[in-house]
């Protein structure tokens, strides 16, 4: 009975009895793909802090941060050396720049770009950003690395959780609509679409508008209380009050189309024939849901959440500065505006491994949860 | 014919959305074009970019005119009056032409003007023509203001004449001027208003032949015009009437460059398959990674802050996208069809199957792709400017609006500068979104069933 | 134990659609007998599958009317509120086996897990115990016990078909439902599923329903056959009736066009088409396509009962 034998490349392996021997082979091919998807990401991470490098110094920039820290340093050694504090001052300076112009030339500094664009790939992908020329950290520090580093959990407590509860609310509500098509809150979720056409900082001013300014109930921006609470516990729910606004205003730009979108998924997935039967067979109305409705649109549902994530960490930007959340996207905004190169492309580099790692952390679940991923057959995705 | 036609009424019946955004969207077009031919593109970027003498009879800050219809305290209007033959007489005399101008406005708000202000504009060869300002409250006490010889151009800052308040110099004369005498300068009373006819007597004397002088007086209130003001005391409605234009453009360019391109790069891929569709398939998922908006700051910060740099940049990273998945999928079904058999068949060029074939199968699902794309860099335009990368030279909603949010609109209470600009923004996303919407419904295939 | 496993009356389901009003289900009178095995015959659009989902109560979202009584066993069941149909009738008296069933697999759980599940929901068994039953019932359609660990992307299509059906007869019920099960089939599988159903009808006396517009296959499987057209049901008749002797006009028709083995024959085929539901025609509904038709047609002709047990709904037999 040849057409009844099962998909080949499985028929001829034996057949282990029961599900637990048959799982370090599962295993073994679940960590290959997670390896190569990681190399796959790092490489793109590689390409893209690249193409940054490149752009960055399309003005001279990069090599800029280079030559200052090249100036000072000779400067400083200048300074402190006693040879020289006795010269002229003009005699110093002439001697300086010749120092200076050495360290250019061995630098190679005054070569073409190619050359040293992988150097700085490699400082860059290493985290290894430079001095800052005017910012510094809450420490006092000027390394770049630790300025961001200092600023990374900060947007991640703020968008963080604002994209973890976008999803979740998302697809709890979408289930719950598409098992109620056409009702009023079905079509109120197609009418409030169009919402999310505003980005959430365009919310946000409104919001501050109305809450902060005219009804003065709620602060400004910022992420605490100046002076800042005692107690931990005050600290924290201080913290939570300049939460609610950016927050409020992420849910509205982000959740009618998040809602719209699965909604919309579910339904044209609840008309598929294994949900009617799951209808004939007398399953309750929340296990249908679960299991024959959810769980098939998971894989799919998790590649939506890590494309909508990759531009949510970008949204985050002007969200910050708006609401004056000192994170990472308003060091963003502040760099620009001081012309500080070496906190501008450090951001860029964090951005770009905030989202790699977004997608690395999804392509794994996404490997769990697919049954055809899991067992590496032919067609998956 | 007529039945496409039937079928397009019944339609609009069943999405009212529809004709709601059309009507918004050809309301946005009809501002365009008025504003386009109203004011042309060179004189509106004079206008914006408001070299001094340009904004001159403007206040700051200053609210729409119409919003005085809601208020029960109405503040003072702006207004300028030009010496004319109505309120000027000539006396001609032996050495000199005199000519006497007398400004008259009945003042009857409750607060002070911001400004006030009078300017000049002398004729003359070799002498300078003479001016004495006289100012007439209704009370009929008269203060004597400048007297002296003028300049071909000049302005006499009333407001800054710090002759005339030598007595309360901590207040300015724009209310000493309007005040009743009694509240000037009486420890915690506030100035009151003298409501009343004032009137401005400008004397000129000129002494040659052909000297002339015109002058114009300017008061400044705190409403002006339909739009209001903002910090550099510019009209607010072109930027509003401007920054439709701009506006659509730019959403409709970059939205036609990404998806009509992507839309045929995944049709081109897909048919040739091989190592097209792989190399395009790794672009893609490289150019996914890429962080779209901090290299969009860093083009605009070290390169150029151009509106068609940042055009072409948007564009460029804005083709190889997550559509592609999704156009390649639906493509690659096209492809196995037996239709495109038949025509290869019959020897179609490879060009053609792609172009006359494949394309216009899909093309409707790009439809609704493509209208709702257009808010979304409308906004894009506007995220650029607040962050303070916006296009140094034209005059865009998503400008007005950082401004007016650096400027503090919201803590000092200008909410008009912040809510005009954001309305605009609001209603152009709005009607383009809910017709994207709409369009959606009925051009995606999958959406065909419910 | 009642004679009668199915006593439908009076069964009406109308959909609103944004054309107006379809009769799918117009009035519908039908019996069954225990371990009968009922063949609906009918072209597309006969209404043949709605009148399953109103017998089984899979409703779609633009229901405009349904009524009528359907009496199974000794209950009707159409009286039930839906959770007590839900718990008491689906899938423990009445199961399905839906048309196409390359899509009626859930593909992210394993197929074992979804054939046992009605057995865990309506009869409390444990995981260990209906996996064992249903192991029982794999053996039964001829499928290896170990693919109850298989997803249903590892399952060929005949495969598939059979799974289903286990998973239609886990739980023993009392009458089983297939929607066309045989037509998404190419010739060999269509073959072996029969054989299959011939001898689960045998072994098991199990009652089925089911659903063809394929005449010829469903020959060998079925006591009765009930014919249907544009709502309605036209001809009840035994097997041997039907296929010997068709009363219906339109079951002659049906008959001619049906290629047969060994007698040399014309195949005929009917012109026009028929009848929208939307606005059904008064009088007879076949009225208009009949090789016979006569005044009398003009108005609707009642179910006749004949001597031999027929049902005819035609003027011809009054």
């Amino acid at each position: 009975m040849a057409n009844e034998a099962a998909v080949p490349g499985l028929a001829g392996s034996a057949q282990p009895k029961g599900r637990w021997a048959a799982l370090f082979p599962a295993l073994l091919k679940f960590g290959r793909y997670t390896l190569m998807r990681g190399i796959a990401l790092l490489i793109t991470v590689c390409i893209g802090v690249y193409i940054s490098i490149w752009i960055a110094n399309m003005g001279g920039y990069v090599d800029n941060i280079r030559i200052a820290g090249i100036t000072e340093g000779v400067a400083l050694s200048f300074r402190g050396n006693p040879l020289y504090q006795d010269m002229a001052p003009s005699e110093r300076q002439r001697l300086m720049q010749v120092e200076i112009e050495r360290q250019i030339r061995r630098q190679g500094l005054d070569q073409p770009f190619l050359g040293r664009s992988f150097g700085y790939l490699f400082d860059a992908l290493s985290l290894n950003l430079g001095r800052a020329e005017v910012m510094s950290s809450d420490t006092g520090s000027k390394n770049v690395r630790t300025i961001l580093l200092e600023r990374l959990p900060v947007t991640l407590v703020l968008f963080g959780t604002a994209n973890l509860l976008t999803f979740f609310l998302g697809v709890f509500v979408a289930l719950f609509l598409s098992r109620r098509y056409g009702s009023i809150a079905d079509r109120a979720s197609v009418a409030l679409a169009p919402l999310s056409a505003a980005p959430p900082w365009f919310y946000g001013i409104f919001l501050i508008l109305i809450f902060a300014s005219v009804l003065g109930i709620l602060p400004y921006g910022g992420m605490i209380d100046a002076p800042v609470p005692e107690t931990g516990l005050g600290r924290a729910l201080s913290m939570m009050k300049h939460m609610i606004l950016p927050l409020v205003a992420w849910l509205i730009a982000t959740l009618p189309i998040g809602v719209y979108t699965r909604r919309t998924f579910f339904l044209v997935y609840s008309s598929e024939d294994y949900v009617e039967l799951a209808k004939a067979k007398g399953l309750k109305s929340n296990t249908i849901e679960r299991r024959y409705i959810l769980r098939p649109t998971l894989p799919t549902i998790v590649t939506q959440f890590a494309f909508t994530l990759i531009f949510a960490w970008q949204g985050a930007i002007i969200t910050e500065t708006v609401f004056s959340w000192p994170g990472l996207g308003r060091l963003l905004f502040q760099a620009i505006g001081t012309f500080e190169t070496p906190v501008i492309i450090g951001s860029v580099v964090i951005f770009a491994y905030l989202l790699a790692i977004s997608v690395f952390l999804l392509d794994i679940i996404y490997a769990l949860i697919d049954p055809r991923v899991k067992l590496g057959a032919e067609g998956a995705q | 014919m007529k039945k496409l036609f039937k079928r397009l009424i019944s339609t609009l019946k069943f999405y009212p959305t529809i004709s709601a955004s059309s009507a918004i969207i050809l309301a946005l077009v009809g501002i365009s074009l008025y504003a386009v031919i109203s004011i042309p593109y060179g004189r509106a970027t004079e206008l914006w970019r408001g070299a001094e003498e340009i904004w001159s009879d403007t206040p700051r800050f200053a609210a729409p005119g119409w919003t005085n219809v809601f208020r029960s305290e109405k503040l003072p209007e702006t207004f300028t009056i030009y010496s004319s033959e109505e309120n000027s007489v000539t006396t001609v005399k032996e050495t000199s032409t005199e000519v006497i101008t007398e400004y008259t406005f009945d003042y009857q708000y409750n607060t002070f003007p911001q400004e006030l202000n009078l300017f000049f504009d002398a004729q003359y060869d070799k002498r300078q023509p003479y001016a004495a300002v006289t100012w007439i409250r209704p009370d009929g006490e008269e203060v004597a203001m400048y007297k002296g010889a003028l300049r071909p151009s000049q302005r006499y800052p009333i407001s800054q004449d710090s002759n005339l308040n030598k007595d309360t110099p901590a207040i300015p004369p724009h209310i000493t001027l309007l005040a009743v005498s009694d509240t000037i300068g009486v420890g915690d009373v506030e100035p009151e208003v003298l409501k009343g006819e004032y009137t401005l007597r400008v004397r000129i004397l000129t002494f040659e032949d052909g000297s002339s002088v015109s002058s114009r007086f300017t008061l400044y209130g705190d409403v002006f015009g339909l739009a209001g003001t903002d910090h550099r005391r510019r009209d607010l409605t072109i930027a509003i009437l401007w920054g439709t234009p701009i506006a659509l453009l730019f959403g409709l360019c970059a939205t036609i460059g990404t998806s009509i391109l992507t839309f045929i790069i995944a049709a081109v891929g897909t048919w040739y398959g091989g190592w097209l569709d792989a190399a395009i398939q790794r672009i893609t998922e490289v150019n996914l990674m890429l962080p779209f908006l901090p290299i969009l700051i860093m083009v605009g910060t070290f390169y150029s802050r151009s509106i068609w740099v940042m055009l072409a940049v948007i564009i460029a990273l804005g083709i190889f996208t997550a559509a592609i998945k999704g156009y390649r999928a639906m493509f690659l079904q096209v492809k196995s069809a037996p239709y495109i058999e038949a025509a290869r068949a019959y020897g179609a060029s490879n060009m053609r199957i792609v172009f006359r074939y494949m394309i216009p199968r899909i093309l409707p699902v790009l439809v609704p792709t493509f209208v709702t794309g257009i808010p979304a860099f409308v906004f894009l335009e506007a995220s650029l400017s607040v962050l303070g990368l916006g296009d140094p030279v034209l005059p865009t909603w998503g400008k007005v609006l950082s401004e007016a949010y650096a400027g503090g609109a919201l803590y000092r209470g200008y909410y008009y500068w912040v809510l005009e600009p954001a309305i605009m923004l609001m209603i152009t996303g709005l009607a383009f979104s809910m017709l994207g919407f709409a369009l959606d419904r009925i051009f995606n295939p999958r959406l065909r069933g419910i | 134990m009642p004679e009668k496993l199915l006593q439908v009356r009076d069964l009406y389901l109308y959909f609103r659609t944004r054309r107006g009003v379809v009769q799918a289900v117009d009035g519908i009178d039908l019996d069954m007998n225990r371990d009968d095995a009922l063949a609906v015959i009918g072209e597309s659009g006969c209404g043949k599958t709605s009148l399953i989902r109103a017998i089984l109560r899979l409703l779609p979202r633009n229901v405009h009317t349904y009524k009528g009584s359907v009496v199974l066993l000794d209950t009707d069941v159409m009286k039930l509120s839906e959770e007590r149909f839900r718990t008491t009738v689906r899938w423990r008296q009445m199961s399905m086996v839906a048309q196409a069933a390359m899509n009626a697999l859930n593909p992210v759980i394993r197929v074992g897990d979804q054939v046992c599940e009605p057995l865990v929901v309506h009869q409390g068994l444990s995981k260990r115990d209906a996996l064992a039953q249903a192991a029982e019932v794999f053996h039964l359609v001829g499928v290896p016990a170990d693919f109850l660990n298989r997803y249903a992307f590892e399952l060929s299509g005949g495969m598939r078909q059979r799974a289903i059906l286990a998973m239609a007869l886990v739980t023993r019920p009392d009458l089983v439902v297939l929607d066309e099960p045989t037509s998404a089939l190419d010739m060999l599988t269509q073959a072996n599923i029969m054989n299959v159903l011939k001898g689960i009808k045998r072994d098991l006396q199990q009652s089925f329903i089911f659903i063809t517009h394929d005449v010829a296959t469903t020959s060998e499987l079925s006591d009765r056959g009930v014919v249907m057209y544009a709502g309605h049901i036209v001809e009840i008749s035994s097997a041997e009736q039907f296929y010997l002797n068709p009363f219906h006009p339109y079951s002659q028709k049906l008959m001619a066009s049906v290629p047969t083995l060994k007698v040399r024959k014309e195949l005929e085929f009917i012109p026009g088409q028929p009848p929208s539901l939307l606005n059904p025609p008064t009088g007879c509904r076949f009225a208009e396509r009949c090789h016979r038709r006569f005044d009398m047609c003009d108005q609707e002709p009642p179910m006749f009962n004949l001597e031999d047990g027929r049902q005819v709904k035609c003027w011809l037999y009054k």
